[in-house]
């Protein structure tokens, strides 16, 4: 619609303003003022009186060990979740196009880990897992795996398996939900297609049901690697980055290292690496899946 | 004789689909039996030996929630958690679907700049910005206050609420609006009369989504409220833990499950919504 009038200009700004004014105030000006920070010596001893160092926060942070742990382990923990429950998800996807009955009930109760709350699901998980918990008690006593209680918690990798492990246990539904939407646009006589010219079911997924949800999948790989990302409250409710910072993520350190050591400096530029690999992962997502597209041509 | 062994196959498939559909079920749901099995026995017996799935019978009881309703500040977080999740759904879905259909529906300079710039920050994960937003709260003095949470919230669910918004506006008709508009209606009118009542669908399954991130909302809170009497329930939950040498596991699954009996029920009478919101963002994008 054209604006007409000048009584009209005004209406639209009003219409606008008190969304703008709020997403100024409390998204944009925080994104300046964390840039700014970065780039000054910003810690509890000098709260009053700032120095401006350059890139003296950023040359810490690559320069730290533990940042370099964390970073990999919000990788590893990114790169195991995000396609883990993409598959489960698109697979009981998948499952509920073959059934007739019942198709509510078991979608809704998939979905239920998904509207669970991150701190619940956490603590579930913490308690699942627990050195005297029924997990333990179920490997070594019931399926005789092991004969000690396994401490779960207590070691880097083990510690990061738990939340992986809740990670996607509280996916799958979301990608369930999104992929059954995309199944249920492709076109059926695709299918049939495919099966008069003697594709088997593996077949029909790979030539036809991929190449019609790739859309979908773009959106599901974007928007989850954001998450894996963001992952935090897991972390800091079932090890809490214990032992000795070993399963510590991005931003778990960065949290630790701004409201416990009071580097807030050090945590800007920190929160400003990892905003920017997440801005170069989404934009090769997004080449990678359009380059492929224009390759089969459907774009 | 083919279409017998089709139908046969058919058969097979949807059996075998049933079987996997229960194991996934079960292992969705079975840590919430835990959870409600366990706030459900005595605070004490939680690490018995052999630990059970189930209670047995003549132990259940209902002493944890009896602590948490009456010793606990349980109604004072529940209040607040309700307070600052409602505010912030009503708020952030008027004002998105104020930008959303000027975005969406209007013609100007840099407008395309500034969705651009809205739609990036859904990159940023909010948790990143907490450092400045932690000065910002000091400097307004809302620390400790639920007004330290619900502008913060506000700002933080309006990108994705007016990106959801706009792709459902631009599909209403211009003919809709300009037919107001050559009634003499005002744009004021025709945002109030027509845009608002005609994307209430998309309204509601964001305010869902908005609601449910308020309600569960942990790092912002935790960090900036202290108050035990401005805690919200994802916070207070947390406090239980750690508090003591030995957690209260009983205490902390009594309130999990009072917590969840809310999201629920929002979740049951408003299903539709979920599945068609997520249905039209994936899609589209």
């Amino acid at each position: 619609m054209n604006i007409k009038s000048r009584s009209s200009r005004l209406q639209v700004a009003l219409i606008m303003f008190p969304g703008l004014v709020v997403f100024v105030f409390f998204t944009v000006y925080p994104i300046a003022k964390l840039f700014i920070m970065s780039f000054f010596q910003w810690d509890f001893g000098s709260m009053l009186r700032q120095k401006f160092i350059g890139f003296e926060n950023y040359t810490t942070v690559f320069s730290d060990r533990i940042f370099r742990t964390s970073f990999v382990n919000t990788l590893v923990y990114t790169i195991v979740t995000v396609p883990g429950q993409m598959a489960l998800g698109l697979f009981v996807a998948l499952l509920l196009m073959n059934i007739q009955r019942l198709k509510i009930t078991f979608r809704v109760a998939n979905y239920i880990p998904v509207i669970t709350s991150w701190v619940i699901a956490s603590l579930i998980f913490r308690y699942l897992f627990n050195t005297e918990g029924i997990l333990n008690y179920f490997f070594t006593s019931i399926l005789y795996v092991t004969n000690h209680n396994i401490r779960w918690l207590d070691s880097r990798w083990s510690g990061l398996w738990v939340a992986m492990l809740l990670g996607i246990w509280k996916g799958v539904g979301w990608n369930m939900v999104v992929f059954l939407a995309a199944l249920q646009q492709v076109p059926k006589d695709l299918y049939e297609a495919a099966s008069l010219d003697g594709c088997n079911g593996v077949q029909r997924f790979f030539h036809v049901t991929i190449p019609c949800i790739r859309g979908t999948i773009l959106f599901a790989l974007i928007m989850l690697t954001i998450g894996g990302f963001n992952v935090f409250t897991s972390i800091k409710m079932i090890t809490n980055g214990n032992p000795a910072h070993q399963t510590d993520t991005l931003l778990t350190w960065m949290y630790h290292k701004a409201f416990s050591t009071g580097k807030f400096g050090y945590s800007s530029a920190l929160s400003f690496v990892m905003a920017g690999t997440l801005a170069i992962l989404a934009i090769l997502q997004f080449k990678v899946m359009r380059s492929h597209d224009a390759k089969a041509g459907l774009s | 004789m083919k279409s017998k062994i089709i139908l046969k196959d058919e058969r097979k498939t949807s059996i075998v689909s049933y079987i996997l559909l229960t194991i996934f079920t079960i292992v969705a749901i079975m840590p919430m039996v835990y959870l409600i099995s366990t706030s459900l026995r005595p605070n004490g017996a939680l690490y018995e030996f052999p630990p059970r799935l189930f209670p047995k019978i003549e132990n259940l009881t209902l002493e944890n929630y009896r602590y948490i309703i009456s010793e606990s500040k349980f109604y004072v977080n529940f209040l607040n958690s309700i307070v600052a999740a409602v505010i912030t759904v009503c708020v952030s879905a008027f004002i998105s679907t104020g930008l959303a259909f000027v975005l969406g529906k209007f013609r100007f300079k840099g407008k395309k700049l500034l969705f651009g710039f809205i739609i990036m920050t859904m990159i940023i994960p909010g948790t990143t910005l907490i450092i400045p937003q932690f000065e910002l709260a000091i400097t307004l003095g809302t620390v400790n206050k639920l007004m330290g949470l619900i502008p913060f919230y506000i700002a933080w669910v309006i990108p994705f609420s007016t990106f959801m918004i706009k792709g459902f506006i631009e599909n209403i008709p211009d003919d809709l609006m300009e037919a107001s508009e050559i009634d003499g209606a005002s744009v004021l009118t025709v945002f109030f009369r027509v845009v608002l009542p005609l994307s209430s669908p998309a309204i509601a399954s964001v305010s869902i989504f908005n609601f449910l991130s308020t309600w569960e909302e942990y790092p912002w809170a935790n960090t900036v409220i202290n108050d035990n009497q401005k805690r919200t329930l994802p916070i207070a939950i947390s406090g239980f833990f750690g508090q003591h040498q030995f957690t209260q596991w009983g205490y902390v699954f009594a309130m999990s499950v009072l917590t969840l009996i809310p999201v629920i029920v929002v979740f049951i009478c408003f299903q539709k919504y979920f599945v068609s919101g997520l249905m039209s963002g994936s899609v589209k994008g």
